[in-house]
């Protein structure tokens, strides 16, 4: 899972970089932009955080 | 036996890790060198240059002036100083012409390592901020954490760091000289160029070996370590010193490295604006994404393996406060840092003569006023919120102001800088409170809320407030006119182009540091036994105590009550 994670990561970074090409006007790039930026906090927060948070030392 | 297994693992970990430092310069001076440009046209004819001048003309002073004494000031630095090439011919106009052009250099290069060694003294404040905010039990273990990581930082940044940051950096025309930085590796995507990292500068040699160099050397190696000791915070008080060292020279080596050629050293964030029409690319003027964005992500994805202290969460979840030992060192490192900071800021224009870099006191102005209204708001939230105003947040508050202004601090008015240092000072606070009480991630230090959350604020906070009067030489990132922010009828490309930096080191660094970071894990082991976390790491990994003549007394949780011996 933590692949996963770092996968989701990495493709919020890549999707405002590999559209720009196809998506011109700014605005278009701007929610590109912020989507990818929304993809990767899911990954760090929704996916990474939460499989460490299963282990954490309070849990244990 | 089991320490025996651990010192046999860091060694190979250490030898694995300076092979493959050792192996980046041979591969990468293996690509071709960027191709020569075009033969420069020959000069114009202008006037005679080794023609003698007239030096008595320029009334000196004479020699009985000279040995009455210049209390005054007026007869020292005169035509009498100018040097010439031909003692036998006197002073030429080319001799008087080759002064003026040294005298800039010469200013800028003054101005740059003077403001590098106040931003290397900014080590000393984060050392006795960290250190004040941890339990007496760790003061020697994250004083050494934060001692060190000078050292590792720098030398993995001789090897290679500044290779693939400054490698390919086009010629800074602020420090003059030859050009021996211009070599960068690049990709054809999306039928742009991209520059991916510099290929020359391994070890400072061959012609690099150059006082323009040097002095670009110092001062990013300097800024380089200021976000490897952001992540000493974060994870102190449970981080193995093994792991600590390793992780340090990684980041130091390739993440950090990396992410400032796109930003700095010519990279692909920096050509948005010249390759798809984002604003001036990238703008990021000293580095709040560059330096603590990359420093504050990097420090969120070390939290997260080391996992919190023993006693901070109860086991429903609900964190318990473990108050820093010293809050007199926490506020005395924060001036220092404040203090540091006049060199961050106002350094980063490399130069104090020339090349509209007289804004030099406008980036001052900005970064003072930003930390004092950073300091304003961590206050009054802290205040209204919870009733007094709590001094470690305050602290953090100023810090929050001087991050968040650190990118746009050479692009704004003073209005500005106040409005971005207030809701630094703002967001400080919720930030830590989110990532303790939401994520759950242990920040003894808040690293992660000033540096992290502060830094990405800084780098959108340009696309919104940068107010298009800046001129440095007349162009930005190779985009000719001011860097303007929406606010200032700019539009919002070069908000998009900022975006973009936020997402790359969220998405890049983060990513990156992440999984150099879980293969150092597996290899030494990032965590400390909870057996010596519990006695506090002084004695288990420095072997000696940073207060002796105090008794740490554990507690329940084992926070290390003090009392005098």
């Amino acid at each position: 899972m933590k692949i996963v994670g770092v996968l989701l990561v990495f493709v919020g970074w890549l999707l405002p970089i590999v559209t720009l090409g196809i998506a011109q006007s700014t605005g278009a790039r701007l929610f590109l932009a912020l989507l990818g930026i929304a993809i990767s906090l899911a990954g760090i927060l929704g996916v990474l955080n939460k499989i460490h948070l299963k282990s954490a030392v309070w849990k244990v | 036996m089991k320490s025996g297994k651990g010192l046999k693992r860091f060694s190979l970990a250490v030898v694995m890790l300076l092979v493959v430092l050792c192996g980046l310069p041979v591969w990468a001076q293996t690509a071709a060198p960027a191709p020569a440009s075009a033969a420069a046209p020959p000069p114009a004819p202008g006037p005679k240059m080794d023609v003698p001048l007239d030096a008595k003309a320029a009334q000196p002073p004479s020699t009985d002036d000279l040995a009455k004494g210049d209390p005054g000031g007026t007869k020292t630095g005169t035509v009498n100083d100018v040097v010439p090439a031909d003692a036998t011919k006197g002073v030429t106009l080319a001799d008087v012409v080759n002064q003026a052009g040294q005298n800039r250099i010469a200013i800028n290069f003054v101005w740059t390592l003077v403001t590098g060694f106040l931003v290397m003294f900014m080590q000393a404040g984060f050392a006795i901020v960290e250190t004040g905010l941890c339990r007496a039990k760790n003061a020697n273990h994250t004083m050494m954490m934060n001692f060190m990581v000078y050292g590792f930082g720098l030398f993995a940044y001789w090897v290679c760091g500044f290779a693939l940051q400054m490698g390919g950096c086009a010629p800074s025309s602020t420090l003059g000289g030859a050009n021996p930085l211009n070599s960068e590796h690049t990709i054809t995507f999306l039928g742009k160029t991209w520059g991916l990292f510099g290929q020359h500068g391994f070890f400072l040699s061959g012609a690099t070996y150059d006082v323009a160099v040097m002095v670009l050397f110092l001062f990013q190696m300097v800024f380089m370590d200021t976000a490897l000791t952001i992540v000493t915070g974060a994870a102190a008080e449970r981080w193995k010193y093994a792991a600590f060292a390793i992780s340090s020279v990684f980041l130091g080596a390739i993440t950090y490295p990396v992410f400032a050629n796109w930003a700095w050293g010519g990279g692909w964030l920096s050509q948005l604006g010249a390759n798809f029409g984002l604003g001036h690319g990238y703008c990021d003027f000293a580095g709040s994404g560059v330096v603590h964005g990359v420093g504050g992500i990097t420090a969120l994805a070390v939290s997260m393996i080391v996992g919190p202290r023993i006693g901070k969460y109860t086991r429903n979840g609900t964190p318990n406060a473990m108050p820093g030992h010293d809050i007199v060192i926490v506020l005395t490192g924060c001036f220092i840092l404040a203090f540091g900071w006049f060199g961050f800021n106002p350094g980063s224009t490399l130069a104090a003569s020339g090349n509209g870099a007289l804004r030099i006191g406008s980036i001052a102005v900005n970064t003072m006023l930003a930390g004092c209204t950073g300091s304003f708001g961590a206050l009054l939230y802290m205040w209204m919120r919870y009733g007094k105003p709590d001094a470690s947040m305050t602290g953090n508050g100023l810090l929050a102001g001087l991050v968040a202004i650190t990118a746009p601090s050479g692009f704004v008015s003073t209005v500005g800088s106040v409005i971005i240092g207030f809701i630094a000072g703002l967001l400080v606070c919720v930030s830590v409170e989110f990532v303790e009480r939401v994520l759950k991630v242990d920040d003894p230090v808040g690293a992660i809320s000033v540096h992290g959350t502060n830094g990405l604020w800084g780098v959108i906070s340009v696309g919104l407030f940068a107010d298009g009067t800046s001129n440095y030489g007349g162009s930005w990132n190779g985009v000719s006119g001011s860097v303007t922010g929406l606010f200032y009828g700019g539009g919002a490309s070069q908000l998009v182009a900022q975006f973009i930096g936020v997402g790359t080191l969220l998405g890049f660094v983060f990513a990156l540091s992440y999984l150099g970071n879980w293969v150092i894990d597996i290899i030494v082991g990032q965590r400390s036994s909870a057996a010596d976390e519990l006695e506090g790491l002084d004695i288990p990994e420095m072997g000696a105590l940073c207060y002796p003549e105090f008794v740490l007394k554990p507690d329940a949780f084992g926070s290390g009550s003090v009392k005098a011996a």
